[in-house]
């Protein structure tokens, strides 16, 4: 279970002036539920993530997963999975090169985690591109290879910033089914950041709104 | 070795020395010995002319540089990504071989004198011409690149509100390139004003600028008080001009733009002839030095090419690489750690151009007057060499680093990845291309090296460079037809060095290279 424990993170403007963007904020969010956090841009929803994810330290407060402190862990040791908004694909590696990244960096050897990361690809319908650049592939297929490489480590929870918001309506709408599919089989918590709000209902079991730097429960 | 030589040029420049060495000109005038350069008709003369020719460059490149780039950027033809390429050739040629391009073009026995044009020996087209080979293709890719970030939606909108092309480019265009502009510019003044080897080879004597005065004051005056206020001046103009750049160069750093214009094929005979018009231009200003030495170079017999086996060119030879591969480890490794440790640390950063702002001469000298005993060392030589070369390393990997999305190696975290792994399988194999790219010019920098080894060396250290200038000193046909021998291997050196390390293609992360 993730358990954030009054949070609190201010954010320093360029001019100077400093703004609380987090404050006291707490969450408990069990196994194999999704979370779906809302809020308007510049709210701090992917600062949250980055704090879970230990990417950003919170100023105070605690960050607790099965009930051990992780605050200080670095992100590498957490066993969590963030996708970014962008993807944020490696362009200098190869389609099965990218998936296999995380395989590679827990220790397995290079051409057993290439070999896994194929078998991932064909079942997520991207078999022919195993071997493409990143960039040729469309902005669905992106989406699959950036899900691909968050799952295939089995990470213990899986944090999504926006993984919808660069693609457009039709396919956005097409992909979320599948998408969802493939979270549920895979049996994690999911922290699913959105702003939108029909998105964020038809995925999370519990709904929060990022509100005056605290987590209002809406669902 | 750049600021403790400044400081005591400074020092050398304030202190009492210099009223007395500049002459009986400046008896009397007590403590403003500094203003000397200015109450000197022939010393006001170098300066103004120094600041003039490289204001009259600026304007000339501007005038052709600017419609050249928008046909670049806007019209798609076959072959033009291999003139995007040969932009980068004058950025590769040693200065002295652009010099001798232009001789072997425009002088005494150049081809226009050979085909019965009117002599321009003695007048400030030389070296003007010089100039704007050099600095064309600076103004020229700096504009295709602000051009490439116009937005295409604002574009539109400016067209679907009735402004014809020309009214779109003027209200819509100009004004998001003019920053872009405005910094080039300010470069190619920079470049210009602190020249030396175009303005001692093509200036002679009327329009030699204050840098060809400061050496001539230095080594063959022996005056170093006169040299050293002179210095000062060049020095505060040059300054005020990368602080200006500075300033203007901050104000660009803006993500691309999504919506990029897509480029088109021309279409009927007035677009194929703006395309003529540019090639003619890029031709006439920037290739055509070039092949006027390898032509000069061809016909010049076999007695001229005998000059490549003589023992002295081998040494040359020898000392050219040994030199500038020694400089090119240096600058490799100063320009990573500079980038690597200015990357969070943007007032260091500007740090990494002062080398550019201090011209080699004026480094050259302050090393000379800062450790008299050292200046015909071998490490001292090195060190010029590397300090000159180093920034184009640290520019390179900095951008490199400024281009890199920073979820990239938060996403390698996020996957398990250490922060030394995240660096060596993420930020390095992405950094590669850029620290090649800065190598290269870092190579073909020091191939070419001159100020210094002028200043600097023993003659039996002379590298390619100083031996051309040597046979150029030297009266006759014969040594000008050796010179452009030369030339020709000094600039296929520079030439295969750069490429050797920056193989056009091999850029893993470029999605252009591939796609096209």
């Amino acid at each position: 279970m993730l358990e954030l424990q009054a949070i609190t993170k201010h954010w320093r403007a360029p001019g100077g002036a400093v703004r609380v963007l987090l404050k006291d904020l707490n969450l408990q969010l069990p196994q194999g539920q999704t979370a779906s956090l809302l809020g308007p841009s510049g709210s701090g929803k992917s600062t949250l993530l980055k704090i879970i994810a230990g990417l950003e330290a919170p100023d105070a407060g605690r960050v607790l997963f099965d009930g051990q402190d992780i605050t200080a862990l670095p992100p590498e040791q957490r066993k969590f999975a963030l996708m970014f908004q962008d993807f944020a694909l490696f362009p200098h590696l190869d389609v099965q090169d990218n998936v296999a990244f995380g395989l590679v960096e827990q220790g397995q050897r290079r051409a057993l985690a290439r070999a896994q990361a194929v078998a991932m690809l064909q079942r997520f319908g991207l078999g022919a591109h195993t071997r493409a650049k990143v960039w040729q592939l469309s902005g669905g297929e992106q989406q699959r290879v950036a899900l691909a490489r968050a799952l295939i480590t089995a990470p213990r929870l899986l944090l999504l910033d926006e993984p919808f918001s660069a693609l457009d309506a039709d396919l956005r709408h097409s992909l979320r089914a599948e998408f969802l599919a493939r979270i549920t089989a895979s049996g994690m918590a999911v922290v699913w950041v959105t702003h939108d709000e029909v998105e964020a209902r038809s995925v999370g079991q519990q709904g929060f709104r990022l509100v005056g730097g605290g987590l209002v429960r809406e669902w | 070795m750049l600021v403790a030589p400044v400081l005591r040029l400074m020092g050398e420049a304030l202190s009492g020395d210099a009223g007395s060495a500049l002459g009986t000109a400046a008896d009397g005038l007590g403590g403003s010995a500094w203003l000397q350069p200015w109450l000197d008709p022939y010393l006001r003369w170098r300066l103004l002319w120094s600041a003039l020719q490289a204001a009259l460059t600026c304007g000339v490149v501007l005038l052709l540089g600017v419609p050249v780039a928008w046909v670049l950027a806007r019209y798609e033809f076959v072959g033009r990504r291999w003139v995007l390429r040969a932009l980068m050739l004058p950025f590769v040629v040693p200065t002295l071989v652009a010099a001798i391009g232009v001789l072997a073009l425009w002088g005494p026995q150049g081809l226009w004198a050979q085909a019965g044009g009117a002599p321009l020996q003695d007048t400030p087209f030389l070296l003007l011409y010089g100039n704007v080979f050099f600095n064309l293709c600076v103004l020229v890719r700096s504009a295709i690149d602000a051009l490439e970030q116009v937005s295409a939606a604002r574009l539109a909108a400016a067209r679907t509100l009735g402004a014809t092309p020309w009214r779109a480019f003027w209200r819509i265009e100009w004004p998001a390139i003019l920053p872009w502009l405005m910094s080039a510019l300010c470069l190619v003044f920079l470049f210009c004003f602190a020249g030396f080897g175009m303005a001692l080879v093509l200036g002679g004597q009327e329009y030699a600028t204050v840098e060809v005065e400061i050496y001539t004051l230095v080594a063959y005056e022996l005056q170093l008080g006169a040299a050293s206020v002179l210095a000062l001046w060049t020095l505060s103009i040059t300054g005020a001009c990368a602080l200006f750049y500075s300033i203007l160069e901050r104000g660009l750093a803006t993500p691309l733009r999504s919506d990029r214009i897509a480029r088109r094929v021309p279409r009927g005979t007035a677009q194929w002839l703006a395309v003529a018009g540019a090639l003619a231009v890029l031709l006439l200003f920037c290739l055509a030095p070039i092949a006027a030495i390898v032509l000069r170079a061809a016909v010049a017999g076999g007695q001229s090419w005998a000059v490549l086996w003589e023992p002295e060119t081998l040494q040359a030879l020898v000392n050219t690489l040994r030199f500038s591969g020694a400089a090119l480890l240096l600058a490799t490794a100063l320009g990573l750690c500079h980038a690597l440790a200015t990357h969070h640390w943007a007032a260091l950063r500007a740090l990494a151009f002062l080398p550019l702002v201090v011209s080699p001469v004026l480094v050259a000298f302050g090393l000379l007057l800062l450790y008299p005993g050292w200046t015909a060392s071998v490490p001292l030589l090195i060190a010029a060499y590397a300090l000159l070369a180093y920034p184009f390393v640290a520019k390179s990997v900095a951008s490199g680093l400024d281009g890199l999305p920073a979820n990239l190696q938060a996403a390698a975290r996020s996957l398990g990845a250490s922060p030394w792994r995240a660096f060596w399988r993420v930020t390095w194999p992405l950094l590669l291309p850029a620290l090649r790219r800065g190598m290269a010019f870092a190579a073909a920098t020091a191939v070419g090296e001159f100020a210094v080894t002028l200043f600097l060396s023993r003659p039996e250290w002379a590298t390619l460079s100083t031996l051309i200038y040597q046979h150029l000193s030297r009266p006759g046909a014969a040594n000008l037809d050796a010179a452009l021998v030369l030339a020709c291997a000094l600039m296929a050196l520079a030439l295969a060095l750069f490429l050797l390390i920056e193989w056009p293609g091999t850029d893993p992360a470029d999605p252009e290279e591939h796609h096209a």
